[in-house]
């Protein structure tokens, strides 16, 4: 084996090493990402379905907010179009579910008036979310 | 002055073997790439409205398919 033909085998063995790690770090984000910027309480969830960013953000923290943001409104697009139905209205029950169940005591969601609150026992969902 | 044809042998040999050695090193890469769900983003940007216009009836129609959605992606909602 020459010196050449060895060194196209360590760069090769580095890129399947790095395009491995990047596949488990993205599956590792894709596992609890919401429920994490939820808890860090630097954003929280928005009565139209999307995760906001709780006042000033990084770059890094913008990033991952509408990395999540993007996948739900694919999921909202799709089973909008299923059901024949908007979808800022599916987004919106998305929403009452993620209001009602996902936000814990002391992280931080935003109603119609646009006030961020922190989640003090049950929150008073829209009355649309019946 | 060309080489001596056992020189020449030898350098052909060592490069298709180089050749076959790239082609193992990305098929893995490949296959990886090709696992990998894309998520594209859209071509309008999110825009945040809070402003919500919707029936309660319309609610409830969605609220088991909405369930579902939000039990099988953990990561998203």
């Amino acid at each position: 084996m020459n010196r050449r033909l060895k060194l196209i085998l360590a760069a090769g063995l580095g890129l399947a090493v790095i395009a491995g790690g990047a596949t488990v770090a993205s599956a590792m984000l894709l596992q609890d990402a919401s429920a994490e910027l939820r808890s860090s309480g630097q954003a929280g969830e928005q009565a139209d379905g999307y995760l906001g960013l709780v006042g000033s953000a990084s770059a890094d923290l913008r990033a991952k907010v509408d990395a999540v943001n993007i996948k739900r409104r694919a999921y909202y697009t799709d089973l909008a179009a299923k059901r024949g139905a908007k979808i800022e209205e599916v987004a919106a029950t998305t929403a009452c579910e993620l209001l009602r169940n996902k936000v814990g005591a002391g992280q931080f969601y935003r109603l119609p008036d646009g006030v961020w609150r922190k989640r003090e026992g049950a929150i008073a969902l829209p009355s649309y979310c019946g | 002055m060309t080489a001596p044809i056992l020189t020449r042998l030898r350098r052909d040999a060592t490069q298709g073997a180089m050749g076959r050695v790239k082609f193992l090193l990305a098929a893995p890469a490949l296959a990886l790439s090709a696992g990998c769900v894309s998520v594209s983003a859209p071509d309008k940007p999110i825009e945040i409205n809070l402003n919500i216009n919707i029936r309660q009836e319309v609610v409830v129609r969605l609220q088991q398919d909405v369930k579902e959605l939000i039990d099988k992606n953990p990561g998203v909602f």
